[in-house]
């Protein structure tokens, strides 16, 4: 609440006397942001160091987060981390630039054809239901261990999203707006020019956020089941700490896969607040 | 057809700017059915000043939807000839997405003004409204009153013949009402406009009309009409207005007491 209330003051330029008031408070609110999640971060992490400390599992079975730490600090060192970091990067942005593509086509086109709608709209809703994992079997026998088969499933897991975003963005367009825009001149591609898309926008990049996470969280499932030789990956990289029981690595790099999945999902949602609240629409935090 | 009597039809054309001829319009389906509208009948001359008064709910704005061919009539026809039709809703409807100033532009784009004309003809609309320092505003950000003035200079930005106005200055205050009938009645007479006004304050019609129409309620019917002859220009405070007002609300209730 207080963040809406602030936001217009933001945009009064810098070197004006309100430009030059507000500089200390919006440090104090960026910390007011901060402190939450970072508390939250420590005493997760205190948790975990208790369960350490009771015995409850061997330490080279759980280790303790400074442990991984370490291991995580040692791995930046290694060439061959940062090369499964950039294979996995790659796949994701590739997946979800392709799941960006089909789901806006298909979306537009359900949102414009009755026909399409009854057709494949719940279809779409469905598939969203669907857990990634269950389409592997699938890809394999289709594209066999290959890029091809982890591209598949990280599209079929985001593209329903971003497909849905964009009919549901669309559905929820105002009809009392379209009305001024018609009689304001618009219409056919200027009607979606101007009003369609930028109405429909909120809820476009709340799908492509939803979209997003379906990508990561596929594109993992595929790294652990289509193992492609001489490639390292996260997922190659979780399986290979697995097998040489080294607790550290697996830990560390699950910590790695959290942080990119956490990093690049908050920067869908200050876009997509970033549009919200320019249009008076209340702040989402998630 | 003769010379003359083409003249004669084209006359008879002219000399109506709207025209709606015994319209019904019904909403809903069977059952549960509201007539919004019955057997309405009305003809506006070009640059006439109407203003259609009546209770809430009597269908005023199911007819500036009519006229505007936003919505059909379930019978009869409204013609406005080529005509483009200008409309202020009764909700301001500012797009939420641009500032005050983007609003504006858009309008003048969709009715094709070039760009570089375009920062101009802004700033002179800001200033018909009275809201100069506004234009980097967010709709969200401005009061209601302010609100309903950026729909006004949206409106007037669209270059139109009929302009359709439902309660557009419901939300101001008294001065800054004053001064937005002194606009729109400037800029009625500059343009030749042909304007349909829909008020609930009998004063601001008498302040405006050439001619004012009293609407019934249950089903919306045309009650009576009401010819406003004080010369122009008019101010609220004075006598000649504040007798039309009082005549007209005489009428009001005199069409209340016959209703029940
Ligand atoms: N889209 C609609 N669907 C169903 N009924 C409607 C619809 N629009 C209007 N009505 C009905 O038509 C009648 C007239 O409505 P309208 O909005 O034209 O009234 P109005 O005279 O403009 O009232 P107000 O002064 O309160 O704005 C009302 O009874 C209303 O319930
Ligand atoms: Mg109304």
């Amino acid at each position: 609440m207080s963040e809406y209330a602030t936001r217009p003051q933001k945009r009064a330029t810098a070197g004006t006397e309100r430009g030059a008031q507000l500089a200390v408070p919006r440090g104090k609110r960026l910390w007011d942001r901060t402190w939450p999640p970072l508390l939250a971060v420590i005493i997760a992490l205190l948790i975990w160091q208790i369960v350490v400390l009771s015995g409850w599992r061997p330490e080279y079975v759980l280790p303790a987060p400074l442990t991984v730490g370490q291991t995580l600090v040692g791995q930046f060192g290694e060439p061959k981390f940062w090369l499964a970091v950039a294979t996995t990067l790659n796949r994701a942005l590739v997946g979800f630039a392709i799941s960006v593509l089909l789901g806006s086509a298909i979306g537009i086109a359900v949102s414009r054809s009755r026909v399409l709608r009854s057709a494949i709209g719940s279809l779409i809703t469905g598939l969203q239901t669907m857990p990634s994992i269950a389409w592997f079997p699938l890809a394999i026998l289709l594209f066999g261990l290959s890029e091809q088969a982890i591209a598949f499933v990280v599209v079929l897991g985001a593209a329903p999203s971003i497909a849905n975003g964009v009919v549901s963005g669309v559905d929820d367009v105002s009809p009392q707006l379209q009305r001024v825009a018609q009689v304001l001149g618009a219409k056919g591609m200027s009607m979606y020019r101007h009003v369609m898309i930028p109405a429909a926008l909120p809820s476009y990049v709340a799908g492509l956020k939803q979209g997003w996470a379906f990508a990561w969280r596929s594109l993992m499932a595929g790294e652990l089941l289509v193992i492609i030789a001489s490639r390292p990956s996260l997922g190659v990289q979780l399986q290979f700490f697995r097998e040489f029981a080294n607790a550290p690595g697996l830990l560390s790099i699950m910590l790695v896969i959290l942080l990119i999945g956490v990093l690049v999902d908050s920067i869908f949602s200050s876009v997509a607040n970033g549009v919200r609240s320019r249009r008076g629409m209340g702040v989402v935090r998630l | 057809m003769t010379l003359s009597e083409a003249q004669a039809t084209a006359t008879i054309l002219q000399s109506a700017a709207i025209r709606v001829q015994n319209v019904t319009k019904r909403f809903g389906r069977d059952g549960q059915q509201t007539v919004a509208l019955r057997d309405v009948s009305l003809t506006v001359k070009p640059s006439e000043f109407l203003c259609v008064v009546g209770r809430s709910g009597c269908g005023k704005s199911t007819l500036l939807n009519l006229i505007a061919d936003l919505d059909r009539p379930s019978e009869g026809f409204i013609d406005v000839g080529a005509r483009k039709v200008g409309v202020m809703f009764q909700e301001a409807s500012l797009f939420p997405w641009l500032t005050v100033r983007g609003n504006i532009d858009l309008a003048l784009k969709l009715s094709g003004v070039p760009k570089d004309l375009r920062a101009d003809r802004i700033q002179e609309l800001l200033e018909t409204v009275q809201l100069s320092g506004m234009g980097a505003k967010r709709p969200h950000e401005l009061s209601g009153g302010m609100r309903q003035r950026v729909a006004l200079a949206r409106t007037l930005a669209q270059d139109c013949e009929i302009l359709l106005m439902d309660e557009p200055f419901a939300s101001l205050d008294a001065i800054t009402r004053d001064a937005m009938h002194e606009q729109t009645e400037r800029i009625w007479a500059e343009r030749h406009l042909t304007i349909v006004f829909v008020t609930h304050n009998v004063r601001e019609a008498a302040r405006l009309a050439n001619r004012v129409i009293v609407m019934k309620p249950a089903p919306g019917r045309i009650g009576s009409q009401f010819s406003i002859d004080i010369p122009r220009p008019r101010r609220m405070e004075d006598l000649s207005v504040a007798t039309s007002a009082a005549d007209l609300h005489e009428l009001l209730q005199e069409q209340e007491a016959g209703h029940e």
